[in-house]
């Protein structure tokens, strides 16, 4: 209780009172957390909103705390990583193109760095992005590949890859599945994953050339 | 002092050099690494016959059960594609889990043949479970608020087998079951992030559009 | 056989079960996991038959399925952070009776965890399974030069936390 305490004081500026009872937060939150953390993730959902951060996302990972029968403390902590890498989400997402992001490719991207991606790695696949698709899904599908084990700059690749041979949305949304495929078949996660992108790669540069680009991985070894 | 062994050292760990063929100021350092590989437990490990049996349990389920581009290609609309099945057994007392995605079709008439009807921007979501020895089972998520309340699995099947159909909003979920209301299980064969509480939550990205559906 | 065939699957699961059960469980640290490991492999096998390309060859394919379900297990718990897996400190100046020498045994295993998957991989396929580095590197696809480089720094590591127990 000494963090929820000790969080409360810091967050006093921001005006959390009593009041906050009354929010759309913590009328959320009502029951499903203790007390203490309805304060806290109140607090926290409003210095996120100041910043132009996504709200849902602090209020669904304290309720999913509170149902996991989580401590106060950890599920605070929970938030305020939650909170931590939709600020830097925003920040690499700003760096990639110009404007506001939009609230879903920040929860994205988020997603991707609590998958293990870096804030560069976001900042790479948005900007690979470009108008042709959408960030908030080219984020989703890397989180997963990272999710898969494939390293931070082979999901780069891929994905850039991917875009550039002229793959539409869908095609990135195989991308987890055709790694899988691979990895069935003996690939580690970066192999899979490089042949993959390989394979794009020699689409990109012939284009209109018919056929089923060619397997990147190597075959199965002898014991 | 410095950790590094000495390259003649390590060379020596490999089994290409023996202790005479390294320098005497060398041997001290050689035979306190060599304690480190007399350490190492090369004993055989026995796994439990019992694997078999869960593993051939499994095997027979999928045989039973058609593949997804069988079905594919035999339904007309409403049609089901089943993209992934993933049992998962989670050791010796209870828990498998699985998710199973049947995509219905969601902008063609008429309503799919099951009795909860999805909006126009979800899609239903097949949710399956072996947990042999559980009594009560529920799937929760972001898509539900974490209530393990609302979904909850019934039995379906072959025995042990646990399901559920759920109306999934398009767009990515995080999901884990709940077994006897105390334990959560998730597929360790599926995409995981950690959920910041000690555990793993599962991933599903569902799509609009057939084609589309995704069970990630 | 393969795809289609269950009841033969089972005579593979049968011969097979054991076979990789130690590199398994070096590998992620305990008997249970190597368990759930080897099942979940096994299932994942038979969903992929078809794409085995050697059919006369399934063991060395299937090692590299449950290698690859190894690794993914190790990766996620080392991203979890440190402190997933606690060191074990020992101090022990005892004769080395059996009791010293499991003890001596666990902390290795608990050091062995700390270690990246693929030195962890090398030094178990090395000095568990008693490969050589040219078996190493024809089952894993990799070079002698790299699989060397993990190793000697496997070895390091090793050294700097258990300098204290060995």
């Amino acid at each position: 209780m000494r963090l929820l305490a000790a969080l409360g004081v810091l967050l006093a500026p921001l005006g959390v009172s009593a009041a906050a009872a009354q929010r759309p937060v913590a009328r959320q939150l009502a029951g499903r957390v203790p007390a203490g953390v309805v304060v806290a993730v109140t607090a926290l959902a409003d210095s996120a909103a100041a910043r132009g951060l996504p709200v849902d996302p602090l209020v669904e990972k304290a309720i999913e705390g509170g149902a996991k029968g989580a401590s106060p403390e950890r599920i605070v902590v929970a938030v305020q990583t939650v909170l931590t890498r939709l600020g830097r989400a925003q920040v690499a997402l700003q760096a990639a193109t110009p404007g506001v992001p939009p609230a879903d490719a920040v929860e994205a991207g988020a997603f991707a760095l609590s998958a293990g991606l870096q804030d560069a790695n976001v900042q790479e696949v948005a900007r690979a992005c470009g108008p042709q698709c959408s960030a908030a899904e080219a984020l989703r599908v890397a989180g997963t590949l990272t999710a898969l084990g494939v390293p931070p700059a082979e999901v780069v690749e891929l994905v850039r890859q991917t875009l550039r041979a002229g793959g539409k949305e869908r095609d990135l949304l195989a991308l987890p599945g055709r790694v899988e495929a691979e990895l069935a078949g003996g690939s580690t996660p970066a192999q899979a994953a490089a042949g993959l992108a390989r394979a794009a790669a020699a689409r990109a540069a012939a284009p209109g050339q018919s056929g089923a680009p060619p397997h990147g991985r190597p075959p199965p070894r002898h014991p | 002092m410095t950790t590094v062994l000495h390259p003649l050292v390590k060379r020596f760990l490999d089994g290409e050099l023996r202790l005479a063929d390294l320098p005497p100021e060398l041997h001290a350092e050689a035979r306190a690494a060599e304690r480190l590989l007399g350490a190492v437990d090369r004993a055989p490990v026995t796994l439990p016959a019992a694997l078999e049996a869960r593993v051939m349990a499994e095997v027979r389920q999928r045989v039973i059960a058609p593949s997804a581009r069988r079905w594919w290609h035999r339904l007309a609309e409403p049609w089901e594609i089943r993209l992934r099945l993933r049992p998962w057994i989670l050791g010796p007392a209870l828990a498998a889990a699985a998710v199973l995605v049947l995509i219905l079709a969601r902008s063609q008439p008429p309503v799919p043949p099951v009795a909860v009807a999805a909006a126009p921007e979800s899609v239903y979501v097949r949710f399956v479970l072996y947990a042999p020895g559980a009594h009560r089972v529920s799937v929760a998520g972001t898509f539900n608020q974490w209530d393990a309340t609302t979904a909850p699995l019934a039995p379906a099947g072959a025995a042990g087998v646990w399901a559920t159909t759920v109306a999934l909003p398009v767009g990515q979920h995080q999901y884990a079951f709940l077994v006897d209301g105390r334990r959560w299980v998730n597929d360790p064969a599926a995409p995981m992030v950690d959920d910041g509480f000690g555990r793993r939550n599962s991933v599903v990205a569902v799509t609009a559009g057939a084609a589309g559906a995704r069970a990630l | 056989m393969l795809a289609g065939d269950t009841e033969q699957y089972a005579e593979l699961v049968h011969r097979y079960r054991d076979r990789y059960a130690r590199f398994a469980t070096r590998m992620l640290g305990s008997v249970d996991e190597a368990e759930d490991a080897v099942q979940d492999a096994f299932i994942r096998a038979f969903e992929q038959l078809r794409q085995c390309r050697d059919p006369d060859n399934f063991a060395g394919w299937f090692f590299l399925i449950l290698r690859n379900r190894c690794l993914a297990e190790r990766r996620r718990v080392a991203r979890a952070g440190p402190g997933t897996d606690a060191v074990v400190v020992l101090a022990t100046e005892q004769a080395d009776g059996p009791l010293v020498q499991e003890e001596r045994r666990r902390a290795l295993q608990q050091a062995l965890l700390g270690l990246t998957p693929e030195q962890r991989e090398v030094f178990v396929l090395k000095h568990v399974e008693d490969l050589s580095y040219e078996e190493i590197a024809g089952r894993l696809g990799a070079t002698i030069p790299s699989l060397k480089m993990r190793m000697h720094r496997a070895y390091d590591r090793l050294r700097e936390r258990l300098k204290d127990v060995l």
